[in-house]
């Protein structure tokens, strides 16, 4: 005789030895360890206040014969704890789906009915091959102010428990964040990104529900985000960047008229164009030779001399000393 | 309409829908504000539940995206011209209620009159421009309200506003799929209808 035995975390459990009297002499074993006369009364195996790690085969053999009298598995586990569930659009108009799991996992296998009731309607939520814990529902009405009730029923061999949301059609409308989102310099534009996107693929008719934009960026060394909304289309152009700094992008979506916005899109990085480096060495000689005649360098228009946050890359220190040359000759020439 | 639209036509019922969307989009931004505004000034709670109210148009509907676009008008007529009704009657209720105590519900409730009216004036155009003519006005008054307690006149009105926000909602996508040019947003009626 074999089966499955569930039992909860910390409960003291007896097993008896199939139809072995109780005084009969046998042996128990736990995954095929002898188990220590001391946890025997008679031929009852007593474990008290179990816990997961005594979860396992349990078997019995009598005394003398080694034969198996009884085996059982015991599962060690817990009665589910009320499941957290979520249901959301992010196909609108065609439907949405609800999702849930236990907020602390019972160990032993559990069942989930979900119901879902419109008005004095019951709607099948077909549940999805993946993931597991999700099931799916199409709209049959539209535009309704009818609330919808969704009751999960959570149930294993050691209880059960359930939790219920009620909402309206609009208030679980949320996309799917944009998808593609590429940010690129605009050439000759040193304070530009052009940054553009796509709608989520989920999202199955953008024509008639069209979504709207949320755009943020950021240069990497500061916390603080610039905000730019968009009613329309897919792509912006940020026109007040910082000359070289490197920005890190993201945009989210929303139906124009219901529902919440979606997560943020994948972050995307960029650096607005900036103007390639003079040639540096050449300008530095010039300058040191001829000391009565004006220097030629002239730094880019949107930098300032020696001011090496708005010079890229390696330049920055050649720029400075170059002008401190200069400033040097004219020091040399008026003294 | 056996014929081919001509190009003013088609402009001029491209202007009506752009108008129209942008139009529904600031009635029900409004009609949520007036919302909040009569659930406060009326004592009530904003999740009661309230039972379809008689005369009120339900902008539920089933099978939407199969809808033509005559069918898409008509509907939509009927509803703003039933809440012209409606709203007016809520409006001389209130103002008898209340007289001039309560100065901006009235103001409210009248500036979404106002837009309910110009909604339905451009879905009358948008049904002549089809050479469909808008249908005449029905003839029965609305309900009497004279059989309802003020507490019921209350709700009554609660349910009236909030089917007029989801209404909001549906005709700015009506008007939209009434743009997009695929065959099953045709507003011709049957090729044996002549004007």
């Amino acid at each position: 005789d074999s089966h499955i035995q569930y039992e909860r975390v910390g409960a003291d459990v007896t097993m008896k030895c199939g139809s072995m009297d109780w005084d009969a002499a046998v042996t128990w074993t736990a995954n095929g360890t002898d188990i220590d006369e001391s946890h025997l009364n008679g031929s009852y195996l007593i474990l008290k206040n179990v816990d997961l790690t005594q979860s396992g085969q349990y078997s019995c053999y009598e005394g003398s014969s080694w034969h198996l009298k009884y085996q059982t598995y015991l599962r060690v586990g817990t009665p589910p704890k009320e499941p957290v569930l979520m249901c959301r659009s992010n196909n609108y108009p065609k439907g949405f789906y609800c999702s849930w799991h236990l907020p602390t996992p019972t160990y032993i296998p559990n069942s989930f009915n979900i119901s879902v009731i419109h008005g004095t309607r019951e709607m099948v939520c077909e549940k999805d091959v993946f993931p597991k814990n999700r099931c799916h529902i199409r709209y049959l009405q539209l535009f309704s102010t009818v609330k919808y009730k969704v009751t999960l029923t959570v149930t294993n061999p050691l209880g059960k428990n359930s939790t219920t949301l009620t909402f309206d059609e609009f208030a679980i409308v949320k996309p799917d964040p944009p998808e593609s989102v590429v940010a690129k310099p605009v050439p000759s534009n040193p304070r530009r990104l052009e940054v553009s996107w796509q709608n989520p693929s989920s999202w199955p008719d953008p024509e008639s529900f069209p979504l709207k934009f949320f755009l943020r960026y950021r240069p990497l060394i500061l916390d603080q985000w610039q905000h730019v909304e968009l009613s329309d289309g897919t792509s912006h152009t940020i026109t007040d960047a910082y000359a070289g700094k490197e920005y890190i992008i993201q945009v989210a979506a929303k139906d124009n008229d219901i529902g919440t916005w979606s997560d943020w899109s994948v972050a995307v990085h960029a650096t607005p164009w900036t103007e390639e480096p003079k040639h540096l060495t050449t300008e530095a000689q010039v300058t040191e030779t001829t000391s009565a005649s004006t220097s030629s360098f002239m730094p880019p228009p949107t930098t300032k001399i020696c001011d090496k946050g708005a010079v890229v890359g390696s330049g920055a220190v050649a720029v400075c000393w170059t002008a401190g040359l200069v400033l040097a000759a004219y020091g040399v020439l008026f003294i | 309409m056996a014929a081919a639209d001509s190009p003013s036509d088609a402009l001029r019922r491209r202007d009506l829908c752009s108008r129209g969307i942008r139009l529904a989009g600031k009635m029900r931004s409004d009609v949520v504000d007036l919302l909040d505004t009569y659930v406060e000034r009326q004592g009530l709670d904003a999740s009661a539940s309230v039972a379809a109210v008689e005369g009120v148009p339900a902008a539920a509907t089933e099978h939407w995206d199969e809808q033509t676009g005559t069918q898409r008008l008509l509907e939509n007529l009927a509803a703003y011209r039933a809440f012209r009704t409606l709203l007016a009657q809520m409006l001389e209720d209130q103002q008898e209620q209340l007289g001039e105590a309560d100065a901006a519900l009235g103001q409210a409730l009248a500036a979404v009159l106002l837009q309910v009216s110009a909604f339905a004036y451009h879905l009358e155009e948008l049904l002549r421009l089809e050479s469909l003519g808008p249908p005449s006005e029905e003839a029965a008054g609305p309900t009497s309200l004279s059989d309802l307690s003020l507490f019921e006149r209350k709700l009554r009105g609660l349910g009236v506003l909030r089917e007029l926000a989801q209404w909001a909602v549906r005709s700015a996508r009506d008007l939209r799929q009434l743009t997009k040019p695929s065959p099953g947003t045709s507003l011709a009626p049957s090729p044996a209808e002549s004007p």
